[in-house]
């Protein structure tokens, strides 16, 4: 049995500490045994630290070790890939800290920390948990220093004071290559794991979904506006259309329809007809903007209609019902930038088959809503006189904005209609579009979100999950696709002011979630909340989403080119920049003396350059002493200056500002190369020397 | 300052040839701290710990320390009064204000820990009652080489008590001379006056607590008591006690120097007689003194 | 083979002109050289495994992290650097030895310029290294041990000087030569005749084996006095204690000639002395030394002896 190496005491608190710390980000999500297994591990190491247990043997750690992997392999399914890997990353470096018999692997624990407290980045990227990488960054680099200190004596704070300046000395270096060192494309591709969860608008529309969205209070997403900001009753943003309707849910088109008609199309491919026509409409209102889009794990993009790409990212497309979309799902934070033309839909035109599409309702069903449907159509004089009249009908009876709707049976549109009349925002667009297709308008729903809340700081708007919505548009000759929001006629507060206010007016409120948002309405705490929500927007903005593309702007902005030795010469520009004035300052900084020290070492180099040199422990007053007979020339000045000096460090007047002064001359006087007491000797080649030296 | 100067010179008339010694001996005993003499037979350790008494008009016993002496013997113990009926305290001879404690190691730890913890604490505490010992206390004990037989050696712990120690030795050949010529000591000591009283002494006494110990100067004190612990020379280092005794010591010999405030100079005096005894060299180092090791390797100056 | 015993030439030739020799050496830019540990190595190596998961991965963060590391590895560059220059290295005091064993040396440290410097690994070639730190105002020093591989005046080579602290990953190191010599007695041969001429003694007689101490009375016992020495009869008869005094005789001291030793080597014959030296050293018996170019007068004790080992050591050295 290995005999235990005895990891400084100095050291030992942080690397425990460390390695706890590295791996809790992922024991937070990990699996239970991982959960369980890694703090026995570290007590364990504590105890044997301690002496109080033998650490594992050989076979038991290859047993521990087995384990690890067959844990890892029963929770992901796998041992591969990012999050199994990092799972088996984490309980092969608890099982580390059971080895670590010598110096060496406790080095190596360190260095392993370091690399799983990166790996946590791969599922957050918070400011916060960066703060906290930082933090425990420190405690391992005070461990490592801990661990090369000399033997005995070590005091752990000053260790990690020592790591904190060297961490902090790192930071404008580090600064300088994550701006400016080139960003290559991905060597091979890695995606992450499908996320568990998705959040947000999933791809169908059933009654009660958008209801539930607005439980949450999280971001959906963020958008900075570079030109002109909607108001807030404009403030639709598209995310997918649904075309299906099977009687209760609506949900998208399948592909084989979809393909059909040119659907959509992505950067770099060859533009069809619509998107050129869409392109040559492009006029009037416009909006530009970048959207922050919080992971949702599905295709859909949000934006105002009619948005279009700069084709910068060649994963974003747009399609023929005006949307973007994403090649795969947002795994991660994604910004883009949008123009949106709202008066340009007007240039889509209806293909058969879309018509065909737009019109379709299964065989049967919902008889009272067809015949009312016929019936309002036959008194309109026209298509758009009918969905005008639909929409004052649902003004005018007694129809309620709710978020708890009674529940419906089989032939949900009728007796919605005709006996409940509560519902929220899907129960009246489904009705809506509806009845428009049994009147055979072309109708569609559309889902998204509306709404959208300015941040006063940072001046961009936030767009939260409580914000989904799902609204109509129809058909008409010649306008083309309209925009129409049965929620409107019913509750025009949602679609002005918000759902807040809209549930506020009919007594209502969000539940749990609607109690907190309640606490937002006093100014300190809604400050707070649109300052933390600020930090986290420019975090995302500036550094998360700084990418090649930002790079080659910055490059072209500060050094007029993007060619590569352009790129070398500015970096290693910047880098000497960086590096040479912190050399300077490590290497070269003398120690802080206090005034005293500095008047008491300036006599000293004085003296040692003319030979006399101060002898291990020797007193101030012996060293004067012994120079007055060594340089019997400068004896006089020397022993004034002794006195000074030690009125100054030890006497009664220590502080005294006319001690200070006395010194001070004295030392002037002492160094001066002019004629003074001292010069009256004759033959002093001693002064005549000394003019020389000092400077 | 006067009545200092004058105080050494007597006892130097007595002791002969130890002028450094008394002066130690003085400052310590103004410092208010106890004085251990580690020295053979004959030396003058008794006539030094007289003469101190007679100059400062202090009241002096002397134990002679034997191993079959118990703490009541220097404490004092209650007596059965068969009179009064009732118990009544005869103080020991620690109730004293200088006490010369001659041959402290031959004790048994037992009654040295009494009379150390009575150094201590300045009291005494008998059958649950305490009792101040007057004012001023001075402590000399003396200790032979420790490598005779049926000796205790005073712990570690307990030489922490000892603001000093320090070794008298033999006289220097002209000085011997001189003593050899002028007779038994015991005619100079009885003709040495008081200089002080009690009083006077507690005054000054007082006087050394207010000397000046500048920032620069604690600062020297604390990187030597630093260096002790840190140096790896010696198996454990200077404690916070013996660091403020180093201040106390330095403060009083500044103050016979006539000074109002301390310099190195002062520390790097006492020095040795305050640190030599409390610093154990780990084996294999130098042959050199602790402290001077110690003096040498700290710069006075940062 | 040849090639590489000139690039070792031209290796000591550079360094000896980028470090000459010195009693006393402050470190600096021209004497300090620094270079990754494999520590070191391990390390960058999890750094650009990192960045090249990030660029993989396209996280911002872990590139973040992998650039602050890499800072971090420059900024250890400097403090390791300023670890090591600035030191002031001074050769001390030297032990000799015999020959074929171990001599030690002392090199004497301060913080010249007034930083700490922790945790410096010091060691002479082919001999055991040691550590030590020194903080700025302190002076201290450190025996270290060197191999003695022949007799005479021992140059144990340059001293290396090692850190790598604070964080391990960069090894700093120097190779000073402090001019530090030490010297190899040469290693006792014993037997022989005793290559001596007494005062008064015939010339070449072989000296007593036994019994060259001379009672010569006892005086009262003083502490400290050796127990081997008291004389136990003495108490046992009277109760009291009593030291045995010796003396030598007046006529106990002989010289040990280099002269008398014919058809032996010099170094045999510097071996054989050396035996003798330490000899009469144990019989206690006074002894000169005359060897070519140095003359001892008769003498006894450690000082004496080491004079004499010394003298022996240096010769045929200037």
């Amino acid at each position: 049995m290995t005999r235990v190496y005895q990891v400084p005491h100095q050291a030992f608190g942080w690397l425990v500490g460390g390695t706890l710390l590295a791996s809790l980000p992922h024991l937070w999500s990990g699996p239970v045994w991982l959960q369980l297994s890694l703090p026995l591990l570290l007590g364990w190491r504590v105890l044997a630290h301690r002496g109080r247990l033998s650490l594992p043997g050989r076979n038991v750690r290859v047993l521990l070790l087995l384990g690890a992997v067959l844990g890892t392999f029963y929770s992901h399914g796998t041992i591969l890939g990012p999050e199994a890997g990092t799972c088996l990353l984490v309980a092969a470096f608890g099982l580390k800290m059971l080895e670590t018999f010598r110096f060496r692997d406790a080095r190596v624990v360190v260095v392993l920390g370091y690399f799983v407290l990166a790996t946590a980045f791969l599922f957050g990227q918070g400011p916060l948990l960066s703060l906290y990488v930082i933090a425990v960054m420190m405690m391992l680099t005070a461990a490592l220093i801990g661990l090369h200190h000399p033997r005995g004596v070590g005091n752990a704070w000053r260790h990690l004071r020592l790591a904190a300046v060297m961490m902090f000395q790192a930071l404008p270096l580090m600064v300088v290559l994550f701006v400016l060192v080139p960003r290559i494309e991905p060597l091979w591709s890695l995606q992450m794991d499908e996320p568990d969860a998705r959040t947000g608008m999933s791809d169908s529309v059933s009654p009660g979904d958008i209801g539930r969205l607005s439980e949450s209070d999280e971001v959906a997403f963020r958008v900075s506006f570079e030109q002109g900001v909607p108001e807030y009753r404009e403030r639709y943003w598209r995310g997918l259309v649904l075309s299906r309707f099977d009687g209760r849910t609506w949900s998208r088109a399948d592909n084989a329809a979809v393909d059909a008609i040119d659907y959509d199309w992505f950067p770099r491919e060859p533009e069809p007809p619509w998107l050129h026509r869409l392109r040559e409409a492009r006029q009037g209102e416009e909006y530009s903007y970048q959207v922050i889009l919080e992971r949702t794990g599905r295709p859909w993009l949000f934006a105002l209609s009619v948005p279009f790409t700069d084709g910068e990212n060649r994963n974003i497309g747009m399609t023929r019902d005006m949307r973007l979309t994403h090649q795969g799902d947002v795994n991660q934070r994604l910004a883009y930038n949008v123009r949106s033309y709202p008066r340009a839909a007007r240039a889509m035109d209806l293909d058969e088959r879309e018509r065909e599409l737009n019109l379709r309702l299964p065989g049967d069903g919902n008889p009272q809503a067809r015949e009312r449907a016929r019936a309002l159509r036959a008194q309109a004089e026209s298509d758009h006189a009918f969905a005008e009249a639909v929409l004052r009908w649902f003004n005018e009876e007694e129809f309620h904005y709710t978020l708890s709707p009674s529940r419906l049976g089989d032939e949900h549109i009728d007796e919605f209609l005709f006996s409940t009349r509560r519902g929220f925002c899907e129960h009246y667009a489904s009705a809506y579009a509806f009845l428009m297709r049994a009147a055979g308008i072309p109708a569609r729903l559309v889902g998204g979100y509306q709404g959208g809340e300015m941040n006063p700081l940072g001046n961009y708007m936030r767009i939260h999950q409580y914000d989904a919505h799902a609204w109509v548009e129809i058909w008409l000759e010649p306008a083309g696709w309209v925009r129409v929001d049965p929620t409107a006629a019913v509750a025009p507060e949602r679609i002005e002011f918000g759902l807040e206010r809209a549930l506020d007016e009919r007594g209502e409120g969000r539940g749990a979630a609607g109690v907190f948002s309640r606490w937002r309405e006093n100014p300190v705490l809604r400050g707070l909340g649109d300052f933390t929500d600020y930090v986290q927007f420019a975090w995302q903005n500036w550094i998360l989403a700084y990418d090649r593309r930002d790079q080659l702007a910055l490059f072209e902005q500060w050094f007029g080119g993007t060619s590569p030795w352009r790129v070398a010469v500015a970096l290693g520009i910047m880098l000497g920049i960086i590096v040479l004035p912190l050399a300077l300052w490590i290497l070269v900084r003398r120690p802080r003396y206090g005034p005293l020290q500095r008047e008491y070492h300036r006599v000293v180099r004085w003296l040692a350059r003319r030979g006399v040199r101060p002898r291990s422990g020797e007193t101030p007053r012996a060293l004067i002493g012994r120079a007055a007979v060594e340089l019997p020339a400068s004896a006089e000045p020397l022993r004034a200056w002794g006195s000074a000096f030690e009125s100054v460090a030890y006497g009664a007047d220590g502080g005294n500002e006319q001690a200070w002064r006395e010194l001070r001359r004295a030392g002037r006087a002492l160094r001066s190369p002019i004629p003074g007491r001292s010069r009256s000797r004759p033959g002093d080649g001693e002064q005549a020397h000394s003019a020389d030296s000092e400077r | 300052m006067q009545l200092l100067e004058q105080s050494l010179e007597r006892v130097g008339r007595v002791v002969l040839g130890k002028e450094e010694q008394i002066r130690l001996a003085v400052a310590c005993l103004l410092a208010r701290g106890h004085l251990l003499i580690e020295d053979l037979p004959g030396i003058g350790k008794t006539t030094l710990a007289y003469t101190l008494a007679r100059v400062f008009s202090l009241e002096y016993r002397r134990v002679q320390f034997t191993s079959d002496m118990l703490p009541t013997d220097i404490l004092g113990v209650s007596v059965f009064d068969p009179e009064q009926k009732r118990f009544h305290l005869r103080k020991g001879p620690v109730f004293t204000q200088l006490l010369l404690a001659d041959e402290i190691n031959r004790a048994t730890p037992k009654t040295q820990s009494a009379l150390l913890e009575a150094m201590e604490e300045r009291q005494v505490t008998l059958d649950g009652l305490t009792r101040d010992l007057p004012e001023p206390f001075f402590v000399v004990a003396t200790q032979n080489p420790v490598t005779q037989t049926g000796t205790f050696a005073l712990p570690e712990s307990q030489l922490d008590r000892f603001l000093m120690r320090v070794s008298l030795g033999y006289p220097a050949p002209e000085v011997e001379l001189d003593l050899l010529a002028g007779g038994g000591e015991r005619s100079r000591t009885i003709s040495v006056e008081p200089v002080m009283d009690a009083g006077d002494l507690l005054q000054v006494m007082a006087r050394v607590e207010e000397v000046r110990a500048s920032r620069e100067l604690l600062d020297y004190v604390q990187r030597l008591l630093d260096y002790s612990r840190t140096c790896g020379r010696f198996a454990a280092g200077l404690s916070p006690r013996a660091g403020l005794g180093l201040l106390r010591a330095a403060r009083a010999w500044a103050l016979l120097a006539g000074r109002d405030y301390v310099i190195p100079e002062d520390v790097q005096a006492v020095a040795a007689p305050v640190c030599e005894h409390r610093l154990q060299a780990v084996s294999g180092a130098g042959a050199r003194g602790a402290a001077e090791e110690l003096l040498e390797a700290v710069a006075v100056v940062r | 083979m040849a090639i590489r015993e000139r690039a070792r030439q031209l290796y000591a030739r550079w360094l000896n002109r980028r470090l000459p020799p010195a009693r006393s050496q402050q470190l600096n830019q021209r004497s300090v050289f620094i270079f990754p540990s494999s520590y070191g190595f391990l390390y960058l190596l999890i750094v650009v495994s990192l960045f090249i998961g990030g660029i993989n991965y396209e996280n911002n963060l872990i590139m973040a992290l992998a650039f602050l590391l890499v800072s971090l590895f420059v900024v250890a560059i400097l403090h390791t650097f300023r670890n090591l220059s600035g030191v002031e290295i001074r050769a001390g005091g030297y032990e000799s030895g015999f020959a074929g064993d171990r001599g030690s040396l002392e090199v004497v440290l301060t913080a010249a310029d007034g930083h700490p410097h922790r945790a410096l690994e010091f060691r002479w070639p082919g001999g055991q290294g040691g550590e030590l730190s020194v903080e700025p105002g302190e002076e201290k020093s450190l025996w270290l041990t060197v191999p003695l591989s022949r007799r005479g005046r021992i140059h144990p080579g340059r001293l290396l000087v090692r850190s790598t602290w604070p964080l391990g990953w960069l090894r700093a190191w120097s190779l000073v030569d402090l001019d530090h010599r030490c010297l190899a007695w040469p290693r006792p041969l014993p037997g022989g005749d005793c290559p001596s001429g007494g005062g008064d003694e015939t010339e070449g007689r072989r000296i007593r084996v036994q019994g060259s101490d001379d009672f010569q009375g006892l005086r009262g016992y003083v502490s400290g006095d050796s127990p081997r020495l008291v004389d136990w009869k003495a108490y046992a008869r009277s109760g009291d204690l009593y030291t045995k005094l010796f003396a030598d005789p007046a006529e106990g001291w002989l010289w040990l000639e280099w002269e008398r030793m014919t058809g032996q080597d010099a170094e045999t014959r510097l071996a054989r002395l050396s035996w003798w030296v330490l000899e009469m050293e144990r019989r206690r018996r006074r002894y000169g030394l005359r060897i070519p170019g140095t003359e001892l007068a008769p003498s006894l004790g450690v000082d004496h002896r080491r004079e004499a080992l010394d003298s022996l050591a240096l010769y045929g050295e200037s």
